[in-house]
């Protein structure tokens, strides 16, 4: 009996409290919004330090999701069909359809506005201008754009074939040219070296097919031949005045590269697993510092796996990746890195919704991302906690504590919050003396590596990953990229159509022929199962974009 | 009932609706499960009219421009959607008949064994896996069948596999694995209710075939299998309609592009048309077709049963 009053007693007081706690949640002011991004990312913790900086600051505390299992097409879909909208959202290649079922709230009155000044300066009116629909701005990309125009950075965050410094380092640094030769490399250094130091298999090259991230097999050809990521088409330049749309999966270098990932799977070189592991097995794969070389984009890999390779002290063994741009003969164009220039993709970017209540809150809260103070807050951390600044000269730097922790994932989980989809810059800060993100820092760069990636630089002489590549000339047209123009296709049109049948035959055929006992039989029934997917009609709407661009 | 045998009609309306009186509480439910079901079920077919129109969600259902039959051309010339079909059917049929004769063998083998407590402890594990998500089956599917797996190294070491397979690079292995799959989730489930028919078998029936000498393996033949006849007939028509619903979860979580070809669904086909190319119109289409085969199948099914002198539903 005793101790059912106690209980009774006990459950009172909790009673009692939860409502106290209820009345104290009330004088709480900050609102909790949200913010759905059609990538993929990882959630912080509730309660992050810097977010509850910034939600005090602004009175919004934004909740980040991501993609959960669903592709980014079928999840704008289903918020789309369903009208169940976050107060933000980057709807990626579905934005199109967010602003086409009228869902998204057009910027144009509060750009001209004086207290959104932050937003104006992110493009000159030329650029936003590719921003309009029916001549209304309704979302800004955040990405790849570089205060007062001049980027700064020594990454490289796009496509190349990655290596193993420890590859390099075994054949004394060589310069690699063409496909055959990173892969006779990778060959020749697993004949001698076939386990890591604790037992790992190596695995000379693996290639990630899963879902939309099949770009790791699909796009090569068009690098190989010397063109620049355009992403679903080549642009030929033969004819200045009348670039050509040119279809790369059909193209004789693709018929080399596919017949060359045919040749080294037979010869053991290609990971068995590599058309059915699916992303998360690749990172894992990766990390573990197994493979040697694989084709990939920087921003798919090389956050995670570079922190477990810190974590797990497999940076000072060699295993961190740096690109190499082949080509497929020597002696040709090369544009895998098309120069430090800042690639304006208006297709997708950081929109908000008709479901915000208070949208000039919501637009304050974007512009108040881009002062300095902010911005420093959300990429550099907390003065004194995160990074300090150099007296005299005003530069930020951070301790080799502080750098391990900021790779430490549950650190920054619950200690940092970058709102990496809201307005952002590169280059250089305000101040003329740091740069916005630390990354692009120098001293930040070289002092965050292992010796063995030090040594590869200083090997090479270079001193940015871009220069790894060797490109030879950096131009691009108006047009670049294409793909701004054929990620947004849907199946209502016949264009939209070859373009999804095109997608679906080469996910099927591509770890097909890779596979096969009999290359040329199996390309030939590859290139007829292609052809009945019309690309005539998905080029020919290319090559109309194209042209009416060029004439406007 | 009372009414059998009588011919007046008069006396019939008036023996009518002295029942409805009697039973009108009964009658004020059933009506409340008539509007539950024409609210919920019919009034949201309103809907399939997306299907023959060229559906924007800005337009709406009444401003979009209507189509006819443009859509259900375009699914009927789609390689794509034909292949889909196909394996729609083929592993829904697969998954009906390996479950079910699982089960009912599963029943049979649990009821002869004797020890009340093995049987109940067998039962309980059996059943467990029915309450996993597919997202939790597939995940150890996935592992279990990697070139790496449990099922690799197992029989690579008793050398039964000289090297490694690689079971999802192959076509032909992945209608079998959902099988498995589905039989490995949901056999101990479904046996619950053939365990439960053959528990109702009069027990009279068992011990006069054991005068007549009649072994363990007779007794099952002759008595158990006969006793679970309608049970089986029941719940093959009843399932039968769900030979469309071949699953979604599996083929769309453990697909790659080796195995897209006979993994893909209509359930994966009308979500990446449907919603993830956001043609509505495209998707209600292959909805409305899906809906069309079941209630075929079923018909027919039904129609088989009735013929064959059978328990049927209708």
């Amino acid at each position: 009996m005793k101790s059912k009053k106690i209980f009774a007693l006990t459950m009172a007081c909790m009673m009692g409290l939860g409502a106290f706690a209820g009345c104290a949640k009330k004088k709480d002011e900050i609102l909790n919004w949200n913010f759905f991004a059609a990538m993929h990312g990882s959630e912080i913790n509730d309660g992050n330090e810097i977010q509850e900086l910034i939600a005090k600051d602004t009175g919004i505390r934004v909740k980040e999701t991501w993609l959960a299992g669903q592709t980014s097409a079928e999840a704008i879909g289903s918020i789309v069909a369903s009208g169940e909208l976050p107060e933000f959202i980057d709807g990626g290649d579905g934005s199109e359809e967010l602003y086409k079922a009228g869902y998204l709230v057009a910027w144009d009155d509060y750009l001209a506005k004086p207290e959104f000044a932050n937003l104006k300066e992110m493009y000159s009116d030329k650029e936003w201008e590719m921003f309009k629909h029916d001549g209304h701005i309704y979302w800004a990309n955040v990405f790849n754009n570089s205060y007062g125009g001049k980027p700064v950075s020594h990454g490289f965050n796009d496509e190349a074939f990655w290596i193993q410094v420890r590859v390099l380092e075994w054949a004394n640094y060589p310069k690699i040219d063409t496909l055959d030769e990173y892969f006779d490399l990778l060959e020749r250094y697993y004949k001698e070296n076939t386990t890591n130091a604790d037992g790992t298999k190596i695995i000379p090259y693996t290639c990630l097919c899963e879902d939309w991230r099949y770009f790791c097999i699909e796009n090569a050809p068009e690098f190989l031949d010397g063109y620049p990521n355009d992403g679903s088409v080549i642009v030929n330049l033969d004819d200045p005045d009348h670039p050509k749309i040119v279809d790369y999966n059909t193209t004789p270098t693709a018929k080399r590269y596919f017949a060359k990932l045919n040749e080294i799977y037979h010869k053991g070189l290609m990971d068995p697993e590599f058309a059915i592991q699916t992303y998360d097995e690749y990172m894992a794969k990766l990390s573990t510092g197994a493979v040697l070389g694989m084709c990939d984009q920087w921003w798919n890999f090389a956050g995670t796996v570079n922190d477990n390779f810190k974590a797990n002290k497999l940076d000072e063994q060699g295993m961190n990746y740096v690109p190499l741009g082949p080509t497929i003969d020597k002696g040709m164009t090369n544009r895998w890195y098309i120069g430090a220039n800042d690639t304006l993709n208006s297709a997708s970017g950081i929109a908000v919704t008709t479901s915000c209540k208070d949208p000039d809150k919501a637009f304050k809260f974007l512009n108040r991302m881009l002062d300095q103070d902010m911005h420093n807050l959300r990429f550099w951390g907390i003065k004194d906690v995160d990074y300090l600044v150099e007296e005299g000269t005003g530069m930020f730097y951070r301790t080799q504590e502080m750098r391990d922790k900021w790779a430490d994932s549950n650190y920054t989980k619950s200690h940092c919050c970058m709102y990496a989809y809201f307005p952002q810059w590169g280059g250089m800060s305000r101040d003329g003396i740091n740069t916005m993100q630390p990354g692009d820092s120098v001293s930040e760069f070289f002092a965050g590596m292992a010796d063995p990636l030090v040594k590869c630089f200083k090997a090479y002489g270079y001193t940015a990953y871009n220069e790894f590549l060797r490109s030879t000339d950096g131009t691009v047209g108006i047009w670049y990229p294409m793909y701004q123009f054929s990620n947004n296709l849907k199946t209502d049109t016949d264009a939209g159509v070859a373009w999804t049948k095109m997608g679906e035959v080469k996910h099927h055929w591509l770890p097909e022929i890779v596979v096969a006992d009999d290359f040329e039989a199996k390309w030939n029934e590859y290139m007829a199962a292609y052809a009945e997917c019309k690309p005539e009609d998905f080029l020919a709407y290319m090559q109309k974009t194209l042209d009416d661009l060029i004439a406007s | 009932m009372s009414l059998m045998g009588t011919n007046s009609p008069a006396l019939k309306e008036k023996n009518t609706r002295a029942e409805m009186k009697r039973q009108r509480i009964l009658l004020i439910i059933a009506g409340l499960f008539v509007i539950y079901g024409i609210v919920f079920y019919y009034l949201p077919l309103f809907g399939w009219i997306m299907a023959f129109q060229n559906y924007k969600i800005k337009d709406g259902i009444f401003g979009s421009e209507f189509v006819g039959l443009r859509w259900f051309k375009f699914l009927f010339s789609d390689q794509t959607f034909l292949r889909v079909i196909r394996n729609t059917l083929c592993m829904g049929v697969l998954n009906l008949v390996s479950t079910t004769i699982t089960a009912i063998g599963f029943a049979i083998l649990l009821n002869e064994v004797r020890n009340t407590f093995g049987k109940k402890l067998v039962q309980t594990i059996s059943y467990l896996p029915h309450f996993l998500s597919w997202i939790v089956v597939t995940g150890i599917v996935h592992d279990a069948l990697s070139i790496n797996g449990v099922i690799n190294e197992l029989f690579v070491n008793l050398h039964i596999f000289k090297e490694p397979i690689s079971f999802f690079s192959h076509k032909e292995y992945f209608w079998p694995i959902v099988a498995l799959s589905n039989v490995w989730k949901e056999t101990g489930w479904n046996a619950i209710i053939y365990l439960a028919t053959i528990t109702s078998i009069d027990p009279a029936l068992y011990e006069a075939a054991a005068m007549d000498g009649a072994g363990r393996w007779q007794k099952i033949k002759h008595i158990t299998l006969p006793g679970l006849r309608s049970t089986i007939i029941i719940l093959l028509i009843m399932n039968i309609g769900n030979v469309i619903n071949a699953g979604f979860e599996v083929q769309y979580l453990l697909t790659n592009g080796f195995i897209k070809p006979v993994s893909e669904t209509i359930d994966i086909y009308v979500l990446t048309y449907g919603v993830g190319k956001m043609n509505y119109s495209l998707g209600t289409a292959g909805g409305i077709f899906k809906t069309f085969v079941s209630l075929v199948l079923i018909v027919i099914f039904n129609f088989i049963a009735k013929k064959t002198g059978d328990e049927r539903l209708f």
